[in-house]
């Protein structure tokens, strides 16, 4: 106060004789934050009480968030003007807390009244992520029904894949040059989803080789997928009916470093010279690097990621690419099986479904700016995810 | 057995996975922590694999002397220095590791690798860029723009370019992008999901039972 | 009709040796193409100059050697200008491979500004496990980095004093040549402690952050060597740093490179319509 007492005083001699008819300006004084508000932070695991309030007057340059609790009353944050509101993670659950937020300017501060008192608990249900919830139940049940469908016998269409097509052709040419085939499958590990797909591709194309009688080298990255590469090919000459065929060290670990990896990978193909190389599953920067090599040495190449910005670099360097969901259907392609071509149609009607809302919801979403149709604002809220 | 166990672990971790994502409780959060620090404690067991395969195919490489061979000591004597080095004198600023090898061996390899981008660009756009169709044509032209666009003389040529190189990329490049991006998640997911109901047993070695 | 039959097949190794060479020349010798700053650079520029002196500025290493001429330049410009601002420098890394190039711009940047270590920056170091490790900050930074990187405890450090969680920290600039990197910070720094998230990428990789950028999630975004220039640039321009700027000096290498490839690709596009004229 006593600033603010000082400014009336400082303001007094300046201030023009009582002879003067015009009233005196309207003093602005400091408000009390408004609409405080402490509640349990929803969908969290606890140990979290969330305050929010209002700026009550545009004069506060701060404000202070006290906290009454088992330990007394302390102020445990200092706002700056525009921030208003503030997390505790400082609580202990099935604890009450009552809280109190001071407008502060200069020396100035004035306390609001102190909120009801509240405690935080961890959620068994992240509400936030219903949306999601949904979008997953709508689709395992798309895949579930045209599996069952699959199963029943029903002819499911999938549209020609060149790249795939081509791997036929790509084994016997390198039976009839008598040179290697070279398969990368990715730099992701075992976790990536394409790594994944990749080595069920590795596993078509062993069977392959093992048939054609080529040799197949298959260079990794990641120890786990090196592990799981060594298994699927060993694997698939047996299945051949060529395990001993099978040799140990055509698949191997090189570094798990990436520039490092591509530079053995290169030089494993100028030496080589394989007739087919496939790159298979994540990659990175190094993807032209690859790509660019083996068409210098003059393999057929063919190469499928899901890393967008990767793809131009294999369409451009490689015979044939296969573009993001592709690989992931290149399983399915090869072995048709129906109970893999299920789940693939089961893709595009998700990807219809993901077409028509997200049609349907920029036209509500328009619609919301007439005034009329506000309501539909709430919609954008929906698809958040946290 | 050996399918049935691994496919029962996918099956039940992969639920209790799916399920945990949706729960924010402690319980939950504390097994989503133990899970990821599993994870590394199995990628590091395996590193072990990683090692023991890189010795032994390089090893027999030079045993039967295939082509390379002489690479192949080089590969041998870096990781025998790199451990060797790293174990007796630590990670630290200081120590051999950082002086010896990182800066001045890692530092310039790996650079001299990213930067052999520039010449493979060059030779792969000489390449492949042909103006066979109309599509394609469309695609040089706004390859030449987004080109002269990122760099400081495409401001000099035209003070626009940068604005229309910018436009490119953030509008129709986007909007390509993101439907990729949207077929490429549902067929992650249905992959996902193959593989912990056991459609997908490829991870496995290629077995069907 | 030979002419452009070559045309159409020039030797690569000819197409390499061009490329060397104008790519090198201007190092050498500058053209002085000059750079402009673009709209992302400079919200960035903006976010870090609007945090108050005496406040810390986070920033992640997450780049190896390899990608240290688009990255680096970007970490010692944003440093610089931090430190302009009276701003304390904590860096952390989610890639091992970034630790000798975080520990070479902790040594070489602050003194430009009589700067110390332990007092207006810290490096915390490399720690495996990239969500436990942004979440661990979140909740007390020295349960998940007890010492800095060089095995100093964290209560022996003055700066630390005032930096317990991510929330005493008003924003993060992540450095990444890939995963883990900007993304992870944006899942957990952004959505659970409301940090604001900025972030300098490989150009390659740039366009992939774009739509964070437009979404309000990035706060800013450096894309490969130009958006280091850029940065740089600002920098200079606000007469934060007179140090020289190498991705500037880059700048014309890189623009002349693209002119290389251009002339290339309509080099190859006039050889083969002229033979595909004719042999039609």
């Amino acid at each position: 106060m006593i600033p603010f007492l000082i400014l009336l005083l400082a303001a007094g001699p300046a201030a023009p004789p009582a002879t003067d008819t015009a009233a005196p300006p309207p003093v602005q004084r400091l408000a009390a934050p408004a609409g405080v508000k402490a509640f349990d932070t929803p969908n969290d695991q606890g140990k979290s009480i969330t305050l929010r309030w209002s700026a009550g007057d545009a004069l506060a340059q701060a404000w202070l968030v006290e906290r009454t609790g088992p330990e007394g009353p302390k102020v445990i944050s200092t706002n700056a003007a525009g921030d208003i509101g503030y997390l505790d993670e400082d609580v202990k659950d099935r604890i009450l807390y009552a809280y109190r937020i001071a407008a502060v300017a200069g020396a100035d501060t004035v306390w609001s009244g102190p909120t009801p008192a509240v405690s935080s608990s961890p959620q068994v249900f992240n509400t936030a992520r219903m949306n999601i919830l949904i979008a997953m139940v709508v689709f395992f049940m798309l895949v579930v029904y045209y599996i069952e469908t699959a199963k029943k016998g029903k002819n499911l269409f999938v549209r020609r894949i060149a790249g795939l097509d081509a791997v036929e052709e790509a084994v016997g040419r390198a039976t009839e040059m008598g040179k290697p085939i070279i398969y990368v499958p990715g730099l992701g590990s075992v976790a990536d989803l394409a790594t994944i797909a990749s080595l069920n591709i590795l596993g078509e194309v062993a069977k392959k080789v093992a048939q054609y009688d080529s040799a197949l080298l298959v260079p990794n990255r990641d120890p786990i997928v090196y592990t799981v590469a060594r298994e699927m090919v060993k694997e698939s000459y047996a299945k051949a009916g060529r395990p001993d065929a099978f040799k140990q060290d055509s698949v191997f670990f090189v570094t798990d470093q990436q520039f490092a990896f591509a530079a053995a990978v290169d030089g494993l193909m100028v030496r080589e010279k394989p007739a087919t190389n496939f790159f298979l599953g994540m990659f990175w920067a190094e993807s032209l690097i690859l790509a660019e090599t083996g068409a210098q040495t003059g393999a057929i190449q063919i190469a499928g990621t899901d890393q967008v910005f990767q793809l131009p670099f294999f369409i451009t360097a490689c015979d044939y690419t296969l573009i993001g969901e592709e690989l992931y259907a290149a399983s399915a392609y090869l072995s048709r099986e129906p109970l893999l071509l299920g789940s693939l149609k089961a893709q595009d009607y998700g990807k219809l479904l993901i077409l028509v809302v997200v049609v349907v919801g920029s036209v509500l979403l328009l619609l919301s700016k007439v005034p009329a149709f506000s309501v539909f604002s709430h919609i954008a809220g929906f698809f958040n995810i946290n | 057995m050996k399918r049935n166990v691994p496919l029962a672990i996918c099956l039940g971790f992969g639920i209790v996975m799916m399920v945990q994502f949706f729960v924010p409780h402690p319980i939950s959060v504390g097994f989503y922590d133990l899970t990821t620090k599993w994870v590394r404690i199995v990628s590091a067991f395996a590193l072990v694999l990683g090692v023991g395969s890189f010795l032994m195919y390089h090893t027999e490489k030079l045993r039967r002397r295939r082509t390379g061979w002489l690479y192949s000591i080089v590969a041998l004597v870096a990781a025998a220095v790199s451990t060797v080095v790293g174990l007796a004198w630590g990670v630290k600023q200081t120590s051999p590791l950082q002086n010896y090898i990182f800066t001045p061996l890692l530092v310039p390899l790996n650079a001299s690798m990213f930067a052999i981008l520039a010449f493979y660009m060059a030779s792969a756009a000489y390449r492949a860029f042909r103006a066979r169709t109309k599509e394609s044509a469309l695609l040089l032209i706004a390859a030449f723009i987004v080109m002269l666009g990122m760099v400081p003389l495409g401001a000099a040529i035209w003070h626009r370019l940068p604005d229309l190189a910018e436009w490119i990329l953030s509008v129709p490049n986007m909007a390509a992008k993101r439907a990729i991006t949207f077929g490429v998640a549902l067929g992650g997911i249905a992959t996902a999901l193959k593989v912990i109901l056991g459609i997908e047993r490829g991870w496995l070695g290629g077995g069907k039972q | 009709m030979k002419f452009f039959q070559y045309l159409l097949k020039i030797d690569r190794r000819i197409i390499y040796i061009v490329m060397g060479l104008l790519v090198t020349l201007p190092l050498v010798k500058p053209l002085g193409l000059g750079v402009t700053s673009g709209p992302r650079a400079a919200r960035l520029f903006q976010a870090v100059d609007s945090i108050p002196a005496g406040k810390t500025l986070l920033i992640s290493v997450d780049f190896d050697p390899a990608s240290m001429p688009e990255l680096y330049p970007m970490l010692t410009a944003v440093m610089r200008h931090a430190f302009a601002k009276n701003l304390k420098v904590l860096l952390c890394g989610l890639w091992p491979t970034g630790m000798g190039l975080a520990i070479k711009a902790a040594t070489d940047i602050p003194p430009e500004y009589g700067k110390k270590y332990g007092e207006d920056v810290v490096y915390l170091g490399y720690k495996p496990g990239v969500d436990a490790v942004i979440l661990g900050m979140g909740e007390n930074i020295k349960n998940v980095y007890p010492y800095d990187y060089s095995g100093r405890s964290l209560d022996s450090l003055p700066m630390m004093r005032d930096v317990q969680r991510l929330r005493d920290i008003p924003m993060i600039v992540a450095l990444s040549a890939g995963t883990p990197g900007y993304s992870d910070w944006l899942a957990y720094a952004q959505s659970r402690y409301g940090m604001k998230v900025g972030t300098g990428l490989t150009a390659v990789s740039a366009a992939d952050a774009y739509p964070f950028l437009q979404s309000g999630q990035l706060t800013g975004l450096l894309a490969g060597m130009k958006g280091a220039a850029e940065y740089e640039v600002l920098v200079q321009k606000s007469n934060y740093s007179k140090a020289y700027m190498p991705a500037v000096a880059a700048m014309d290498s890189q623009s002349l490179a693209h002119v290389v490839i251009m002339i290339l690709v309509i080099i190859g596009n006039i050889a083969y319509f002229v033979t595909r004229k004719r042999r039609s």
